[in-house]
């Protein structure tokens, strides 16, 4: 069934949707004629994904935060306590 | 049975950034934390990259010893260590979700110190807790069950005394994911751009200044907590949408909204980062 086409407005509110392959075939294509057209929502989704890859980047870079040494000790105290118990 | 053959692409459609998702996801689905499904038919569109993510593996994506949907296969030996008093396993433990524990329970309580003392509290529950836990779960799933009961019982004791916006509040939020100044309001191309991205060669995110990644972190901490959560879980630590989903105890449509609200406003924070770059050079 052909649906009315996408505008701009409209393709920035569904592109997450259309990134996580959660739209139906419809949706999906209407969205995609929309993109094949406009080089603006092209540059849109361009920079989402840039925005994506560079968080990954971080993720991979930045070691992640251990726990205060006081609580990480204090759950290792209980544990040692407990199972000992 | 089912065919041992390479597994299908999911749409055939041919993207080359699916694939780089697929590569960046690859070590993820190695490591067996990707069901077969999500290679198949991944939500994230691993589609042709899946394939060669698994023809690289030499395995293909029927092999039932890469099923990661049934992970609490693997928490047997840790379990048993962490019932016999094995100190280590514990600390890895501990070590592994303090701080993925502390971004959760910080979706539901008003401070940093109130997360840490439910991440406490937690752990204790798992230490105590462990001799009774029969694996109906992964011990991760039961973990984060415990600590989001924990969170939520705390925060509504909060609320009592100080309110702040909940997971509730933020879902109903009616928030553009672009600032509405910058379509045409009326006429024939209403809706349509008029203040479009710069068109520009894209560079990749590798070379891009770590102060560029710096740039988005910040955009990150200042998001409301359950956007926060969702975008450092997907984004940053690469999980699977499933995987929030489950983690996180929020359905498939929450878990999009709240990424999309928290991917666009990095994505503007982007934009400036990049506009900037340009008047500089």
């Amino acid at each position: 069934m052909r649906q009315p086409p996408v505008r701009c407005v409209e393709f920035v509110e569904s592109v997450t949707d259309w990134m996580e392959d959660a739209l139906g075939d419809g949706d999906r294509l209407t969205l995609e004629e929309h993109l094949a057209i406009c080089p603006h929502c092209t540059e849109y989704v361009g920079q989402l994904r840039l925005a994506v890859a560079l968080l990954r980047e971080v993720g991979e870079t930045v070691p992640r935060t251990s726990p205060p040494p006081e609580a990480r000790a204090s759950l290792l105290d209980a544990f040692r306590h407990e199972r000992r118990a | 049975m089912r065919s041992r053959g390479p597994p299908r692409c999911w749409t055939g459609r041919r993207n080359a950034l699916r694939c780089r998702t697929a590569v960046e996801l690859s070590t993820h689905y190695l490591e067996g934390a990707l069901a077969p499904d999500e290679l198949t038919c991944c939500p994230q569109g691993l589609g042709d990259g899946g394939c060669a993510v698994a023809s690289a593996s030499g395995m293909s994506g029927d092999d039932p010893g890469l099923r990661a949907d049934d992970e609490s296969s693997g928490d047997g030996a840790l379990v048993d260590a962490l019932r016999r008093g094995d100190e280590t396993a514990f600390a890895s433990l501990v070590d592994r979700y303090y701080d993925t524990m502390l971004r959760v329970a910080r979706m539901h309580v008003a401070t940093r110190e109130a997360a840490e003392d439910v991440v406490q509290e937690t752990l204790l529950g798992v230490i105590r807790g462990i001799d009774h836990f029969e694996a109906r779960s992964s011990l991760r799933t039961w973990m984060f069950r415990i600590l989001i009961n924990q969170a939520k019982t705390r925060g509504e004791r909060e609320r009592r005394t100080r309110p702040f916006s909940s997971f509730a509040a933020e879902l109903e939020a009616d928030e553009p994911s672009v600032d509405p100044d910058r379509f045409i309001a009326s006429g024939r191309w209403a809706g349509f751009w008029a203040l479009p991205p710069v068109g520009r060669d894209l560079p990749e995110a590798r070379v891009l200044a770590a102060e560029a990644g710096d740039r988005l972190v910040g955009a990150i901490e200042a998001l409301p907590p359950t956007q926060r959560t969702v975008i450092t879980l997907r984004d940053v630590k690469g999980l699977s949408a499933a995987e929030v989903c489950e983690l996180l105890d929020i359905s498939e449509a929450n878990q999009r909204v709240l990424l999309h609200r928290a991917r666009s406003k990095t994505r503007a924070t982007l934009e400036h980062y990049l506009d900037e770059r340009v008047e500089v050079s």
